[in-house]
Parts: structure tokens; C-alpha cells; sequence
């Protein structure tokens, strides 16, 4: 009688650990619309036609270091970025680094042209539906995310970045 | 605290630690009890709760904490209160894009800053909110469960001699001299109390009569039903349980909805106003909305459905005029009017071009504003488009650029080739809206080819705008059955502890002098008319009023 109350004890107290922890654990860790996905946490897939014309998805840039920059032309922040992002693919090639521009809705002229215009070297996909920056809750640009070769974020960037900031977010990206 | 505590009561029976009134005669054990004579506290019965134990560990120190009302009742305060600031400001769910971290302050001053600081501004889906809520699950099964199994015990096998201290410190109480033998007088009250619907228990002279036991019930039914609504909510937050999505759907076009496999098609978007005459005279001459129709279609997709190379292979599987109120539902997924925008969009226009040497007009051509067609082939001219700004403008530099994606001042830079051009042609810079032309002075920009040729739309037929959008807000719960479940099963509760009330009779005959106690839960009135009732039936003439213990006011 004695032991089988000490089970119901323990019994309960599990399960309302379990369901507990996982509700809490939910609302902390859970990425919610509107929100940037955190540090460590997991980027949300996607699935993009390329200016190459193939489809890109995340999970292809598994096992390497990537960075991700949501860009457009009428963003300021964007363009002055995109040759310190061309110098740096270009000085880490050979090495396990992706840059993935994703293009915020538009058409393929504006982008085909961007990218002939500053020579750029990364991949850059469009996404003219405008889902993928709702999922990764973009709220301005450009913001640049740094996924781990394990798949989890090292560090997002909000803003047009200087070299410097580039540079040594690679570097450490690298090293990981 | 109780380990010294004896708990042995006078008729012999060993009670558990925490017992108030003895389980077996009803006697009350805690010390000084005895001496008193006002009501009992007959609370549980006076059964010791489940875990109340002479040497608690760490484990049972948690237990009793939880098992405590009085923490329970804390803690549903203070969730109740939070749950009412909550409610102040509009929360961060309520927008779909926004930065939170200055639209409280902006919004609200100092008191939205500390709002948003202090996490209120994402009140119900914040750690602490749910931590709270768990707390009070926590609480509700222990304290639940710690109650109801000795009450179970405890009602299952009632003594029917009570100790007759018991009896005279009930709230109902009646003593008086009896006529006739004692176990004859106990029978017909017994027979009495029957036809009240009293199930009766006699054992000698004394006697129990009961009725709607069940009604004991009903806080943990109650409890069960909160229990189960609480895991049901927890439900949603598991993947594709619940979803609450918006989508923007231009008529004609097909959209997918996000995270799932569904793509919805909006055919027709109409927008009808009341006419003047339908409205109130203070109304007349303001636009209201009589309707908001979408003509919905909704597909599922079976292939190709996340790869843009493609085209996803679309099966129609349900079709609905949605207007509000009047969602689309499939398979629990629910498509709901939400929102419109009727603000014209420039989406093409068709501009001839004239050469103002020949005087001859070329065209017109279609240049539609979202990824146009590269090259025009307009008499001995060919126009190769080169570059597009949406939304033009000149940035810090001088050079041109674009604010943003929507066509609200497009510019389009053309090559045009031909006869007495440059072998590789010349740059034309054409802005289709008149105002933007004059704004940007495209005819400066374009210099000398100004004077010799011009884009231009004759007339308004040649401008085509982008069709209506409809937003529609999609929503799945698949929570939602397991929701009602619970809400209905804490109904039954609350009404089976409602409507009926637990009612016992005691009573003993010593030495001629029956001592007869009755208690209830609530209505001590009804129960004293009951009491009063019976014993007229066999005779004994007493007030109701009169069977009232007197120390307390109910």
C-alpha cells in the first residue's frame, strides 16, 4: 500500500514533468511567426528556384558552413553589402563556405541584373511569393543569418553589415 | 508538527495522522476539540488527507505543497491577474508584422515600455504564463486526488453509531424524549426518511439515512473535465494540431497555404456595398460593406509541391463562397474572410511608341510591370528593356534605384535599335504614370532621343490594373473536439455539486432521549425542513426553525 503511493507520488510528478517541461520548453524555445529563429536553434527549410534555374533547398547546404542574406535592390543596406559578400566568397574558396542570397520578391530582370552588375559570385535564389522571410520572421533588411555546418545558427545579423562584421563572423563560422 | 499528535480515538479506533473527527464514530480528536461545543468542522469528513504524514521527505514536501487550496487558490490569483493584464494592450499575436520592441513604447509611453519589458505584451504564450497553468494542473490532481480517495474510503463504510458529541455539534440537531421502544421509534422515522428518498441504515437504535452521495462527486469530475481541457490545450502546441495563418490571394490566383499541403483559389472577390436608400439617414453617403465574398477553391497538392522548378500538381477537393462568418471547412481546416485591397496596382500597360520624325505610331505593345518581356519588336524598332525600377527614385549617390517592390512609380530603361540609331542602339527611359514623368523629367533624361521618339499610352483603356486582393485567415484546431470534451465533462461536474446536495441523518436512542444530527453541504434550510418533516410524519410536532444548532447564522 505504502510503495504503491510512493509510485502514484512519482508517477505523477513524471508526467507533469514531461508534459510540463515540454509546454514550458515549447513557449521558450518554439521560433513563432514574427520572430527571429534564435541562436542555436534550426533554420526553417525552404525550397527556391535559383538565377541558375535549379531548385536550391536548405537541407542541400548540410555539413557546410552557410550564410543566408535576404536582400532586394531597393535596399540600401543590401547593395553596399554585396561586394564585401563577393569578396569573401572569393576568399574562402576551396574552403566548406556557402553564401545564399535570397532575393525579396522580385522580378528576374531586377535580379539578373544585380548580379551581373556587381559580379556576384554566391548563389542567389528568388523567392517572389515572400514566404521564406515570413518563416525566418524578417522584420527589416538585410539580415544575414550564419548556420553552423551542424545546421543551427550561430549568429543572425540585422542590418547592412561592415567587412569587419562579415569577416570575423566567417572566420568563426569556419572554425566551428 | 503532527508527529506527536495521538490519534487514537476513546472508542478504540487508531485514526491516521491529520485526522480531525474520528473516522469511525465521528468523535473529534484534535486537542481542545473536545471541550468546545460549536460545529463541527465537517469538512472531508474529517479525514486526514492522503499525504499528510508524520516524517515528509523532499518528495512529499513537494506533494503536500501542491496538495494545499490554499496554494492552489493562490495560484490561480495570481494567473487570473495576469491573465487580466494580459488583456490592457494588444498582444504581439494580434499583429502579423511588427517590432514589438519599440511599437509598445512608441504606442503607450512609459507604461507599454515596462508592459513589453516585463513580458506582458505576449502575456499567454510567455514561459511563466505557462508555468502557472502547469502549476495549477499540478495542483488540481494532487489536490484532487488526496482528498477524494479517503473521502471515497470514508463515505464507502460509515459507522451508523456516531459518537452523540458528534451528533449534538452537527448544525442540525434535534433531542427530545421518545415514546414507545427504541428500535420501533427508529424504524418508522427510518420508513419516514425513506419516502424522502433516503437510503437507510439501521443498527439497533441508532440510525443513517442518506442521500445524493453522488453530489460529492462533482468537484472532481469537475476537476477531471479542467484536467483533460488543460491537456487538450496543450495538444495545440504540438505540430499540425493548430493553425492560425493569414494568406493574401489575388483574384484569379492560386496560393499555397503555408506549412501544409493545401493550395487555395480565390475566383471571384466581390465587395458590395449598401446603396443609399438601404441606409439609415445618418449613414447615407458613407460607404458600408453589405458583403465581402470570396469564391474559394481549395486544392490539395499531390506532387511537386515545394519544388519552384515545377508545377505542383493541384487535385480540387472542396469549393465554398466564403463571406464572414462563412468560413471554407475541410478536414478540419477552416478558411475564414479576413481582410481585402481594392487599391488599384498598376499591372500593365500598353503604350505605343511614335516616331515624331515619320509621325507614324508603333504598337501598342504589353509591358507588364512583373517580370516583363525582354524584347518588342514594334515596326522597324526593336526594344530591348534593360532595366526596371518598381518604385524609383534617386539614392544618396545620384544614381537610380528602386524603394520597394510594388509598382508605385515604375521606370523602365529601353534599348531601342533601328534605322538611324547607333548600331547598338540608344538608352530611352520611360516612366508610365504622367506624374512620374514630370516628377523624374524623363524627357531631360532622355535627351535628344526625347525629340524623336515617345512611349506613351493613348488612352485609359490601354492601363490594366492588378486584380483585388482577399486575405483570408486560415485556421486549423484540431484540439478543438478534445476542448468541448473537457468543458462538457467539468459541466456535468459542477452541476452534480451544484443542483443536489449531500444529506445525512443520524441518530441514537439512549436511555428514552433520541439525539438525532443531520448535516449537508449547503442549503441547511432545506435540510432542517427535511429533518422537521420526517419527524412530524411519526408525530413529534418541532419547528424547523427551532432544529437550528443556533452557533452559526446559515
Amino acid at each position: 500500500m505504502k510503495k504503491n503511493r510512493r509510485m502514484i507520488q512519482l508517477v505523477i510528478f513524471l508526467g507533469v514533468l514531461l508534459l510540463g517541461g515540454y509546454a514550458i520548453g515549447h513557449s521558450i524555445f518554439a521560433a513563432k511567426d514574427g520572430q527571429l529563429p534564435r541562436k542555436g536553434s534550426k533554420p526553417p527549410e525552404f525550397a527556391l528556384l535559383g538565377t541558375d534555374g535549379k531548385t536550391h533547398r536548405l537541407s542541400d547546404y548540410k555539413g557546410k558552413a552557410l550564410v543566408i542574406n535576404f536582400w532586394g535592390t531597393y535596399c540600401p543596406g543590401c547593395v553596399t553589402e554585396t561586394p564585401d559578400l563577393v569578396a569573401q566568397y572569393k576568399k574562402h574558396n576551396g574552403e566548406p563556405l556557402e553564401i545564399v542570397g535570397i532575393n525579396l520578391g522580385e522580378d528576374s530582370m531586377a535580379v539578373n541584373n544585380f548580379v551581373k552588375q556587381y559580379d556576384i559570385n554566391y548563389t542567389i535564389l528568388r523567392n517572389e511569393a515572400n514566404d521564406v522571410q515570413r518563416k525566418y520572421g524578417l522584420r527589416s533588411y538585410p539580415t544575414t543569418f550564419f548556420v553552423k555546418p551542424d545546421g543551427t545558427i550561430m549568429d543572425v545579423f540585422v542590418g547592412a553589415m561592415a567587412e569587419k562584421d562579415m569577416d570575423e563572423r566567417i572566420t568563426k563560422l569556419l572554425k566551428s | 508538527m503532527l508527529a506527536f499528535e495521538n490519534t487514537k480515538c476513546e472508542c478504540g479506533h487508531q485514526n491516521p495522522v491529520g485526522t480531525v473527527l474520528c473516522e469511525s464514530c465521528g468523535y473529534p480528536l484534535e486537542i481542545g476539540e473536545q471541550e468546545n461545543d460549536a460545529p463541527l468542522e465537517m469538512r472531508y469528513d474529517g479525514i486526514a488527507r492522503r499525504s499528510q504524514k508524520s516524517n515528509p521527505n523532499v518528495i512529499d514536501r513537494v506533494w503536500n505543497f501542491f496538495s494545499s487550496v490554499k496554494v492552489a487558490i493562490r495560484l490561480i490569483i495570481i494567473t487570473l491577474l495576469a491573465a487580466m493584464i494580459g488583456t490592457i494592450f494588444t498582444q504581439e499575436n494580434a499583429f502579423i508584422s511588427f517590432d514589438p520592441s519599440t511599437y509598445y513604447e512608441e504606442r503607450y509611453g512609459w507604461i507599454g515600455k515596462w508592459y513589453y519589458k516585463l513580458g506582458f505584451s505576449n502575456t499567454y504564450e510567455s514561459w511563466w504564463f505557462i508555468l502557472l497553468l502547469v502549476m495549477i494542473g499540478t495542483s488540481l490532481v494532487i489536490c484532487s486526488l488526496d482528498r477524494v480517495l479517503p473521502l471515497y474510503r470514508a463515505l464507502n463504510k460509515q459507522q451508523i453509531r456516531k459518537h452523540s458529541q458528534f451528533l449534538t455539534r452537527q448544525k442540525t440537531v434535534y433531542t427530545g424524549p421518545i415514546e414507545g421502544a427504541e428500535e420501533a421509534w427508529t424504524s418508522s422515522i427510518g420508513a419516514q426518511l425513506k419516502r424522502k428518498h433516503y437510503r437507510v441504515h439501521q443498527d439497533g437504535s441508532a440510525l443513517l439515512a442518506e442521500k445524493y452521495r453522488f453530489s460529492r462527486w462533482g468537484p472532481y469530475i469537475n476537476h477531471i473535465g479542467l484536467i483533460v481541457f488543460l491537456l487538450a490545450v496543450l495538444l495545440r502546441s504540438l505540430p499540425g494540431w493548430a493553425m492560425d495563418n493569414y494568406v493574401t490571394v489575388a483574384e484569379g490566383s492560386t496560393v499555397q497555404i503555408p506549412d501544409t499541403k493545401y493550395y487555395i483559389k480565390n475566383e471571384k472577390f466581390t465587395i458590395d456595398y449598401y446603396t443609399d436608400a438601404e441606409l439609415p439617414k445618418e449613414l447615407k453617403g458613407t460607404s458600408r460593406a453589405k458583403l465581402y465574398e470570396t469564391r474559394a477553391v481549395l486544392y490539395t497538392c499531390s506532387a511537386d509541391c515545394d519544388d519552384p522548378s515545377k508545377q505542383p500538381q493541384l487535385t480540387e477537393v472542396n469549393r465554398h463562397n466564403i463571406v464572414v462568418n462563412d468560413p471554407l471547412s475541410y478536414k478540419g481546416l477552416k478558411a475564414y474572410q479576413f481582410g481585402f485591397d481594392d487599391t488599384p496596382k498598376l499591372k500593365a500597360v500598353n503604350p505605343v511608341l511614335i516616331d515624331h520624325k515619320t509621325g507614324k505610331t508603333y504598337g501598342p505593345f504589353n509591358l507588364v510591370m512583373k517580370d516583363p518581356q525582354l524584347t518588342y519588336n514594334l515596326g522597324p524598332y526593336t526594344l530591348e528593356l534593360k532595366q526596371t525600377y518598381m518604385d524609383f527614385a534617386l539614392d544618396a549617390e545620384g544614381k537610380p534605384t528602386t524603394k520597394s517592390r510594388e509598382p508605385n512609380a515604375p521606370a523602365f530603361v529601353f534599348v531601342i535599335k533601328g534605322p538611324d540609331l547607333a548600331a547598338d542602339g540608344e538608352p530611352y527611359m520611360y516612366f508610365p504614370k504622367q506624374n512620374d514623368k514630370v516628377r523624374f523629367s524623363q524627357d531631360m533624361i532622355n535627351g535628344e532621343l526625347a525629340k524623336r521618339f515617345e512611349i506613351k499610352v493613348p488612352s485609359m483603356t490601354g492601363v490594366e490594373f492588378a486584380p483585388v486582393e482577399t486575405s483570408l485567415n486560415i485556421r486549423t484546431d484540431r484540439a478543438m473536439p478534445y476542448i468541448w470534451f473537457g468543458a462538457a465533462i467539468s459541466m456535468i461536474g459542477l452541476i452534480m455539486g451544484s443542483y443536489w446536495q449531500h444529506r445525512r441523518i443520524w441518530l441514537r436512542i439512549d436511555d428514552g432521549e433520541v439525539t438525532l444530527g443531520a448535516h449537508t453541504n449547503k442549503n441547511n434550510y432545506g435540510m432542517r425542513a427535511e429533518v422537521a418533516s420526517a419527524l412530524r410524519g411519526i408525530g413529534v410536532v418541532v419547528e424547523p426553525k427551532l432544529l437550528d444548532n443556533g452557533r452559526n447564522k446559515s
